[in-house]
């Protein structure tokens, strides 16, 4: 035991010493941040720009046609048909069209367009559509309000049979919430894990510290150390992220704790880590270096990006085939599951079905990454072939 | 006897044993040098003997104050392997005092041991230095460091001379006697030859898993190396062959021919009974070296290896 907490302790003080972690733990929520805030702010700045379309109108409707038109689209009159293209050249305007007897009677027009911006186009068309509408609407009997009536779309509210499926909001957002972050972390500190295998291998100090610890104890010290680490830094950006949130939006911790299942993000949350550290620690002591990793050796470093595959399925359906498959399978529960808590009432069966399984796999993974670790923390200078793997498992133990 | 005793060792890798049926002693207070050509299976010995993996047969005890346990326990072990480095983003100080925490060596113990070796190799002023600014002997001498902190009874040093200038090789020599004179049990393995024979009490020689020769250096010699005349003389080889005391024969140059001896033939009973007359420039005689007999084992290793277990049959003089 002492050994398993020297080694830890070694792992984490070797960290929080490291520039590179330092600033990975600064930067993380910056760049959070940024990936949060750069959309909302690319679609501000991307306010369409004012386009302009020239008009012939032998109608009269030009007044018309512009208030149904958004600001951003500007109509101006010309008289003659003959110019008008040259004039859009020249002023580099967006198109012209003509609006005269047959566009009523046929409802056909050609609108000539020099920029093609679909939804500049797409909106003039609609607006057309709508004047067209009010035309013919005036030439006949139906009144304005009539065909308000005639038009308006069903309202539809959703109402869940039993009160506790109702989603609730924050729910909703806490649990993606915890389920991005913690599934982060198990991912970064699964790769923290391989690479800190794979270095000490590089480095040569694997035998070294094998005469004073046993493997098993070597590899346990590093998951035990990088959890460590990995729950510092949740802590440390819970304490920067919640002042900000609060500042933000209207947001009580207590409500927000209250409002995501503990136990289920804290069990899968575990379970996760256990599974994929012990996969990236065993998958790190079969690597000389990551560049040259195998077909074999990148689809396990691919493993946790199936989680994402399923999270738009999941969302769109908390209920769904995929969604209980996904929240059962244990390489994808972990995420899976923290989410769907959030998001519905997962049946109690499930949620204990994909426990067992996730510690069962879990328990497998790490006797299968021991005997991996013992094996291939010794083996010197070129990747492990998956043969070559399977025939360590097979080894007898010592 | 203190010290370390191996008993019929063997391990299998899928088909092939690569050490097998392997014994032998390390006393206390000696350096025992264990050699044999590349893929001898020597790396695989000695993590054995750690308890780095674990022989499928046999047992290894070690033996200290008359306390025999089986294997060696980890706190009395110092291990400096072939293949060997350092966390090169960490600082030699916190490299020193992390391995020798794991061998519960108290943390001021070790600094203050740390010190007085950097200053010994004069490396006080890199104790606080990353490992990325030592150049390659200074990482070297820190590795060496590591390993004998902690005080062990029992040391392996793997290859500890490779990419040494001289005189660190000789600071290294006299420090390992020193760890030797102190009482720890010194396993060495080197493909210097020159330095095992100067540096090792005992020899034990692997080939292809198995041992090939063992014990202490004087008398492998004695046992396993001829003696070789070299004799410059107008004479011809024949008149010399006459004495029936001569194994094999090689010329050297025009007049010049080395006559190894057959086993057990005293070098004094040869020169008496070299044919009165015989004009003789130049005579020396001379044992093969620890070199050649290993030359001998890597090269022409199954012949004479057979040769040898004639020898261990008792099938000479």
């Amino acid at each position: 035991m002492k050994g398993l907490w020297k080694i830890a302790n070694w792992e984490i003080t070797r960290n929080l010493t490291n520039k590179q972690f330092i600033i990975g733990l600064l930067l993380t929520p910056v760049l959070m941040g940024l990936f949060a805030g750069v959309p909302i702010l690319l679609d501000r700045l991307n306010q369409p720009s004012l386009s302009t379309y020239y008009v012939v109108d032998h109608l009269g409707e030009l007044a018309s046609l512009q208030a149904l038109l958004p600001e951003n689209i500007a109509l101006k009159e010309h008289q003659d048909s003959g110019s008008i293209a040259d004039v859009v050249r020249d002023t580099n305007s967006s198109g012209y069209f003509t609006l005269d007897q047959s566009f009523i009677t046929t409802g056909q027009i050609d609108v000539v367009y020099n920029d093609r911006s679909m939804e500049t186009l797409s909106t003039v068309k609609g607006s057309l559509t709508a004047l067209l509408q009010q035309i013919r609407l005036a030439h006949s009997d139906i009144s304005l309000e009539q065909l308000a009536f005639v038009n308006a779309p069903a309202q539809v509210r959703e109402v869940a049979l039993d009160e506790e499926l109702e989603p609730q909001t924050m729910h909703m957002i806490v649990a993606m919430v915890f389920t991005v972050l913690v599934f982060f972390l198990i991912l970064t500190s699964g790769t923290m894990l391989m690479q800190s295998a794979l270095q000490e291998k590089r480095d040569r100090m694997a035998e070294v510290v094998l005469s004073s610890v046993r493997s098993v104890q070597l590899m346990q010290g590093k998951i035990l150390g990088h959890f460590l680490l990995g729950l510092m830094q949740l802590i440390f950006w819970i304490a920067i992220g919640l002042p900000i949130a609060r500042y933000f939006w209207d947001f009580s911790i207590m409500e927000a704790l209250a409002a995501v299942d503990v136990p289920v993000i804290l069990f899968f949350g575990l379970g996760g880590y256990l599974l994929y550290s012990a996969l990236f620690v065993g998958l790190g002591a079969t690597m000389e270096d990551l560049q040259s990793a195998s077909n074999s050796q990148s689809l396990v470093i691919m493993l946790p990006a199936l989680s994402f595959l399923f999270l738009g399925p999941v969302i769109s359906n908390p209920d769904g085939t995929i969604a209980v498959f996904a929240s059962i399978f244990p390489f994808t529960s972990p995420a899976i599951m923290m989410l769907r808590s959030g998001l519905t009432v997962v049946p109690l069966w499930q949620t204990l079905g994909s426990a067992a399984l996730l510690l069962l796999t879990a328990w497998v993974i790490i006797l299968l990454a021991s005997k991996i670790f013992r094996i291939g923390m010794l083996m010197y200078g070129k990747n492990a072939s998956f043969k070559e793997v399977v025939k360590w498992i097979h080894y007898k133990e010592s | 006897m203190d010290g370390l005793q191996v008993q019929g060792i063997r391990k299998v890798y899928g088909s092939t044993a690569v050490v097998d049926n392997v014994s032998f002693e390390a006393p206390q207070g000696r350096i025992l040098g264990v050699l044999g050509p590349n893929g001898a299976g020597k790396t695989t010995i000695i993590r054995m003997i750690m308890g780095i993996t674990a022989p499928d047969q046999g047992d290894i005890y070690f033996t200290d104050n008359s306390v025999k346990t089986k294997g060696v326990p980890f706190s009395t072990i110092g291990y400096l392997p072939e293949e060997r480095g350092l966390y090169k983003e960490a600082k030699v100080m916190s490299i020193l005092l992390f391995l020798s925490g794991l061998k519960d060596v108290p943390k001021a113990q070790a600094k203050e041991r740390a010190m007085l070796w950097l200053r010994k190799f004069e490396l006080e002023d890199y104790a606080y230095k990353k490992v990325e600014q030592l150049s390659k002997g200074m990482a070297q001498k820190v590795q060496f460091i590591a390993s004998i902190l902690h005080e062990p009874k029992f040391i392996v040093l793997d290859e500890p001379f490779s990419g040494l200038d001289p005189v660190s090789q000789d600071i290294f020599k006299e420090e390992i006697r020193a760890l030797a004179n102190s009482g720890a049990t010194v396993l060495l393995s080197s493909h210097q030859m020159n330095i095992v024979e100067a540096l090792c009490d005992e020899i034990f020689l692997i080939h292809k898993g198995k041992e090939v020769v063992k014990g202490n250096l004087e008398s492998i010699k004695e046992r396993y190396g001829s003696f070789r005349v070299d004799l410059l003389s107008s004479a011809p080889k024949e008149a010399v062959l006459e004495t029936h005391m001569v194994e094999s024969v090689e010329q050297l140059a025009e007049e010049r021919y080395r006559y190894t001896l057959k086993d057990g033939i005293k070098p004094l009973d040869f020169v008496q009974a070299l044919p009165s007359g015989l004009d003789v420039r130049d005579l020396t005689i001379t044992r093969p070296s620890l070199h050649d007999i290993f030359v001998n084992v890597a090269q022409g290793g199954a012949s004479y290896e057979g040769s040898l277990e004639d020898r261990q049959l008792g099938n000479y003089a």
